[in-house]
């Protein structure tokens, strides 16, 4: 499981380390995006742009939480900035299977952080963590990791997820348990 | 369910993006920052309307020019900044004085628990705007006056400056969060007033706003209120009270522009 992660850690990070040109390239993008993951990715989180050629695509690999009906599954997800990050929130998306309250049957992730105030569409709490131009690609994917340990059954993404979730957790799981073993590529 | 299919997102996918479609269009018609105009050109707006000419008309005994910034929620920020750095690069111990005020704000607002990662890209560039237009430069106050106009119609910067001046404010609300607790209605606590009002770009800025922005730069703001109010004079008030001004708005109900007095 982990070697398959690091292969994965080495592959997104190679422009990083070996190409002077990207370096370049990043400061005349004010090197915002790019330097702000690599420098101290959080634990079971990878993430970087897809290509040397479009900054503003990221691939993202997230491990399910320990301890969580998710553990143990790589789920890979795109990120997508606007032209005017960090102004305005990326746009996440799964790329595998997920069946989660806060996830959309097409992948999109509808959680707080990936919204300004006001740009409201599940009407989340006062209190709930927005977008500013403050917070950054680390807080998302560390919001995203929250998100799939402790689902947000009040503003429901996927409303059958979230009912199964509050009323037949067992299925759930085993649903949960089925998709960790198809991003492992293990028979399900 | 009734409530869940209300859910949809990509209805509301649609509806923000229509939202984003006329903030586009506003946008694309009007500059980030405009020409300095005369006052009057205020009375082509309100249509012969007799309230208004006369309060424009007591306006033009104080005020020459008027200069108007994008209706984009950032008018208050990028006014009152264009506006001050205007006075800046006409007085230079001033400049130098809050040249080093901008220095140091870094290191404040990361006592203050504002992440340094991310702080420092916005603090940078505001830093370079500011030597940008040091009245020290070759060329002397025109030639730095029109790089100052320059910057602020750069989006990239503009917006910038915009950002850190927001995130100043919202370091002085937390900063004096007891006193600035009294202002804010409603329920929010000084905590979710400033990362939902203050800090996100496009926000609308309120009293509050300006009396922390002023006394975290110790500036003065003088703001002129044309509405539709009684009488034929137009209010102004000072931010702080009693300071002398230098800084010129003017506020119509949702928007500032900078005024120019004679």
């Amino acid at each position: 499981m982990l070697s398959m992660l690091s292969a994965k850690v080495q592959i997104l990070h190679k422009p990083f380390v070996c190409d002077k040109h990207f370096t370049i390239f990043v400061d005349q993008l004010n090197g915002m995006i790019l330097t702000e993951l690599t420098l101290d990715p959080p634990e079971g989180i990878v993430a970087g742009p897809v290509s040397e050629d479009n900054f503003f695509e990221w691939e993202a690999l997230i491990a399910g939480p320990e301890g969580t009906c998710f553990e143990g599954g790589v789920f890979p997800a795109r990120l997508v900035f606007p032209p005017d990050y960090p102004l305005s929130p990326p746009k996440m998306k799964f790329t595998c299977d997920m069946f989660h309250p806060n996830i959309f049957s097409d992948g999109r992730v509808c959680i707080s952080i990936l919204h300004a105030p006001g740009d409201d569409p599940l009407g989340y709490e006062l209190s709930a963590e927005r977008w500013s131009p403050v917070q950054s690609v680390e807080k998302i994917l560390l919001s995203v990791v929250s998100m799939l340990a402790e689902p947000n059954d009040e503003s429901g993404a996927n409303v059958d997820a979230a009912i199964m979730w509050r009323e037949r957790r067992e299925e759930f799981n085993s649903i949960a348990r089925r998709l960790v073993r198809k991003t492992l590529g293990l028979p399900t | 369910m009734d409530s869940f299919k209300k859910n949809d997102g990509n209805r509301d996918e649609l509806i923000i993006q229509q939202q984003r479609d006329i903030e586009k269009e506003i946008s694309d018609s009007t500059p980030l920052v405009g020409e300095q105009l005369p006052l009057t050109c205020l009375w082509a707006e309100y249509n012969g309307d007799d309230v208004f000419t006369a309060k424009i008309q007591d306006l033009a005994k104080k005020y020459k020019f008027i200069r108007r910034t994008r209706p984009d929620g950032n008018c208050f920020f990028r006014a009152f900044a264009y506006s001050y750095m205007e006075y800046l690069i006409s007085n230079n111990s001033a400049y130098k004085e809050f040249q080093k005020l901008a220095e140091d704000s870094k290191d404040k607002l990361v006592e203050l628990g504002f992440p340094s990662f991310t702080l420092e890209d916005f603090h940078e560039t505001f830093m370079e705007v500011i030597r940008r237009v040091s009245p020290d430069n070759p060329g002397g106050y025109n030639k730095v006056q029109s790089e100052l106009h320059k910057i602020f119609n750069e989006q990239g910067y503009s917006d910038y400056v915009v950002v850190y001046l927001r995130l100043i404010t919202s370091g002085k609300l937390q900063e004096e969060a007891e006193f600035y607790q009294n202002f804010i209605e409603g329920d929010f606590t000084i905590e979710e007033f400033r990362h939902q009002e203050v800090e996100p770009m496009f926000k609308e800025s309120d009293h509050i706003h300006i009396i922390a922005l002023c006394a975290a730069l110790g500036a003065g703001v003088r703001v002129e209120y044309l509405d539709r109010g009684e009488g034929c004079i137009v209010k102004a008030h000072d931010f702080p009270e009693g300071t002398e001004p230098t800084i010129y708005l003017i506020y119509r109900p949702g928007h500032y522009d900078i005024l120019y007095p004679n």
